[in-house]
Parts: C-alpha cells; structure tokens; sequence
C-alpha cells in the first residue's frame, strides 16, 4: 500500500519550485497504477521517493505500511528496500558480473540459501527468455536484453511493490506485452505496481488507473 | 541444476577497485619502519629497566697496588689483611646482608682490558684490582664508603653507577618517548594511507555501490566488503615488511648483545652465534612484531568501516 499525503521533494542545495510538489494519493495493495506525464514532469522523482532513494522534504510517506521520514531509522529504509523491485530507465546492472548473478543479487543481499537461489534465478530468467544467456556478462548484453535481466532481478525476490520507469523501452512488442501481462498477474496476487511510460498502446493493453504529473504536481491520482 | 556464477557475488570487484599493489606496498615499508622502531622502544625499555634496577645497585671500586701491604699496618698482626686489596674486601664485608663482593680474577680483568689493551695478560702496566659490588635490592651504599676506603686503603675509587644510570635511564626514557612517537606517526600515516585507498575505491565503485544500495545492502555489508579487503591487504603487506624488517633486527642485536651484559663478570665483546641468537631475544619483542601486522590489519578494517559509513550516510 502507498499512501502519500501533501509530499513535495526538492533536491538538495537547489532553492525554487521542489521538484514534486504537495503530492496527494493512495494505491491500495495490490494496486496497480501508470504513472504518465511529459518528459520532466518528476516521473523518475517520484519513482525514487518511492523507492526510497530519496525522502519527502515535507509531507508523509507511507510504504508498505511504513511511515518514511528523515526520522525513519536507517535499517528500516534498507528492510523497505528489500520489500521493493525496482527497474530503471537505465537498467543499473553490474557490468561485471554474468546475468545469473546480476539476478541472484536480492536474494544474496537477504541471505537466502544458496540452492533456493540457485532455482529461483533459473526460473524467472527462463520466464524472461534468457535461459541460454544466464552465464554471460551483463555488460555483453544487447539493451532487451539487459532490460529484461533487470525486470527479472526486480521480481526475483517477489517484492510488495514494483516500480517500473519505462520498462519495455528496449523491447520488442511480444516480450513487452508479456512483461504486462507478468504485472498484471502480480498486481492480481497482491503486488502493488507503478510504471512509469510514455507508450500508449501498453496503456490500452491493460487500461488501469493513472497518476498523472505535470511539472512535479499531480493533476490526476489514480482514483 | 547449477548455475554458472561468476564468483563474484556482488559485483564490487574491490580487487580491482581499491589500489591493491601500493596499498599492500606501503603498508610494508609502514611495517617495516614500525618493526623498527618497537625493537628499538623494547631496547630503550629494556635498557631503562636495567639501569633503574640492576645496574644502580651496582657499585665497582678499583684498588690500585693492589698487592701491596696497607700503608701503616702493623706486621706482627696474622689477623690483619696483608694487602691492600685484601683489607678494601675487608671493608666490604661490613656492607649490609644480601651484597655481593667480587674482585674480578686475571682473566676476567684481561677480558674486560681487551678492547683497549690488546692481550692484558701481557701487559707491563701494573693494573689495579677491580671488585665489583652489587648491592642488595632496596639497598643503597653507605654515603661515606668512598671516605673510610679512602682514609683504610689511600687511592681506593669508587664509582657509583647510580649516578650514571639516572642520568642514562633519563636518555632511555626519552628514546623510549621518541619510539612511541615514531609509531604514533608510522600508525597515524598507516590510517591516512587506508583512508585515501578507501576513498579512491569508493569514487570507482559508487555506481555499483549505489546499486547495491537501491537493492537492500546495509551499511555493514558494504563496509564490511571494503573492510575485509583492505584489513587483508594491511595482514599480507605488515606481515612482509615485518619479515623483511627482521634480517637488520638479527644482525644489529647481535652486534648490541655483547653491551646487554647486566655484570662485569659477564661482559664479553664476543657478538653471539647465529644459532643461539633467537633464545636471546627479548620475548616482549618477539610478540610485539608478532602482534604488528595484526595491528596494521586492524587499523586498515577500522579505518576503512569508518570511511565507508560516513560515505554512506550521504545516502538515504
């Protein structure tokens, strides 16, 4: 569940406008929201206050039935994490390690037996189609490729709440309905999911309710 | 089914990230430098201590002629010494229980001469009696000793080391002030060293560190990475300068041992064998350069966690 209330972030040593401004709504668990707008309109800001890589400058913050403020201890903020799968617009894989271990880092940070991560990572990057890809670098990759290793490492550990900013960017049409069909079916199990798109056509695939921002405010939440 | 992963779990890759070879490099030469000096801070020690102990009990009178009869002696008494040297042990014998009163014989004379005379032995130069006189602990000698030998046994000296051994256990403990000193700075240059390969490696890893971080790391794990490795760089790299700094410990405590002598009975400027070397080491010393590179290894974690962690409260 996300619940925000009056939240505006602005970035540090940066005075004017926040970057996100008095920001209202809620997202049930299980929910699932597009979170549209134009290019700059604090998509990826918001993302980011969500996935606790920032913290509201005012307001409050409710994730996953936790109050975040820059009060909130430290160990809470990384167990949220934990809760939480996130895929960038810019993938973030560790270029050095092959996709199977780029997959297995979640589980590895949360100390999961070996062999359970050993079956875990084979199956979601079988799922994703990378089964004869799981022992090659992710810096060797093309970019579907690497996008759909780092929506596999964003599920693998079945978080309570996916964030997604522009996930079917570098793929193609089946793999990308595919992918929403796997949000679809999570947000039906109970996982809450944000992505963040321009693409239309992924919209009226899977017509659900949007928050939509416009120079870091929300001009619809969702209801 | 197995999975082929790398073995590099994380992606960190600190091996590569953190300046490996001159971190391990000078943490030798800051090892070696700090072997060093705690050999010399045990010697000062070592030295201080015998001088505020041992050798301020000590007290040598030397007796010139010393064969011939005591001015004045009456030679009709069988009970009175015969010689000069005879009647200064007589005296001596008066000291309070518990002194030791030696004259050294011929040989031990001629040993101690050696450095100076060439064979003793063979010398023409008539040469005094020398008596060594260590008091009991807790004793000091009779303030007038040196009068009533003097007024016994005319040209009788007494030389009180316990002058000498304030003056030079003052000297030892301010060599002793200047080692410590030494390993302050030596230990103060270890923790910048870590500190600034540690900061280096950041810079190169925030990417992934950032990752890592937007995937649940805690702080202690990613310090406890970085920790670990320079505390194991810091391990290898004491351990070799501390090696390295033993061969010139060997060679300059064999050339000192012959002055460690805590009597003139034993002085010898003979340097001891190789072999019997090890036995004669201080045992303090031997596990202070133990203890160095374990030392070092712990500086390296300790800095390199506190690095690491205020780095990373920039983040939330």
């Amino acid at each position: 569940m996300i619940r925000m209330n009056g939240v505006s972030w602005r970035r540090e040593r940066k005075e004017g406008t926040p970057a996100l401004s008095n920001l209202s709504f809620e997202v049930p668990q299980g929910g699932f929201r597009w979170l549209l707008g134009p290019s700059g309109a604090g998509k990826t800001s918001l993302l980011s206050l969500l996935h606790v890589e920032n913290l509201p400058t005012d307001g409050t913050l409710c994730l996953l039935d936790k109050d975040v403020t820059t009060q909130t201890p430290r160990a809470l903020l990384v167990r949220l994490r934990q809760r939480i799968g996130m895929v960038h617009q810019d993938f973030r894989l560790m270029p050095d390690l092959s996709v199977a271990d780029n997959v297995a880092l979640p589980l590895r940070l949360q100390h999961r037996p070996e062999d359970e991560i050993t079956d875990e990572v084979h199956a979601i990057l079988k799922w994703v189609g990378l089964g004869d890809r799981i022992g090659v670098r992710a810096s060797r990759l093309s970019g579907g490729e690497q996008q759909r290793t780092a929506i596999a490492r964003a599920i693998v550990h079945r978080p309570g709440l996916i964030l997604a900013d522009e996930p079917t960017n570098a793929l193609e049409e089946p793999q990308a309905h595919k992918l929403l069909d796997l949000f679809g079916e999570l947000s039906s199990m109970g996982t809450t999911v944000i992505v963040a798109t321009h693409n239309e056509a992924l919209i009226r695939r899977l017509p659900r309710p949007a928050l939509m921002l416009e120079r870091g405010r929300l001009v619809q939440d969702g209801t | 089914m197995a999975l082929p992963f790398s073995g590099r779990k994380d992606g960190l890759s600190l091996s590569e990230a953190l300046p490996d070879r001159s971190l391990f490099i000078l943490v030798a030469m800051m090892s070696f430098l700090a072997a060093l000096t705690l050999t010399g801070a045990t010697g000062a020690r070592t030295l201080s201590t015998r001088w505020a102990g041992g050798a301020a009990q000590l007290l040598t009178i030397q007796v010139s002629e010393p064969d011939q009869p005591v001015a004045g002696a009456s030679k009709t008494d069988k009970t009175a010494p015969q010689t000069r040297a005879d009647a200064v042990l007589t005296d001596l014998a008066a000291l309070p229980a518990g002194t030791q009163v030696h004259r050294l014989t011929q040989e031990e004379l001629a040993r101690l001469l050696t450095p100076w005379l060439g064979d003793a032995g063979k010398t023409a130069l008539p040469l005094p009696a020398v008596i060594e006189v260590r008091l009991a602990e807790g004793h000091e000698a009779p303030l007038d000793l040196e009068q009533a030998l003097e007024a016994h046994v005319s040209g009788t000296v007494v030389e009180h080391n316990a002058e000498w051994s304030s003056r030079l256990r003052a000297l030892a403990e301010s060599l002793l002030a200047c080692a410590a000193l030494a390993l302050a700075t030596v230990g103060g240059i270890a923790t910048m060293i870590t500190a600034l390969a540690t900061r280096a490696g950041l810079s190169t890893r925030r990417d992934i560190i950032e990752i890592l971080h937007g995937l649940g790391a805690t702080d202690s794990y990613i310090a406890g990475r970085f920790a670990w490795r320079t505390g194991g760089l810091a391990l290898g790299g004491a351990l070799l300068g501390t090696l390295l700094a033993m061969a010139p410990l060997l060679l300059l405590f064999r050339m000192a041992a012959p002055f460690a002598a805590s009597t003139l009975q034993a002085t010898s400027t003979a340097m001891p064998d190789w072999r019997t070397l090890p036995d004669l080491l201080p045992g303090d010393m031997l596990a202070g350069l133990a203890a160095l590179p374990f030392v070092a290894a712990f500086i390296g974690w300790a800095t390199t966690q506190f690095m690491v962690r205020v780095w990373l409260r920039r983040m939330p």
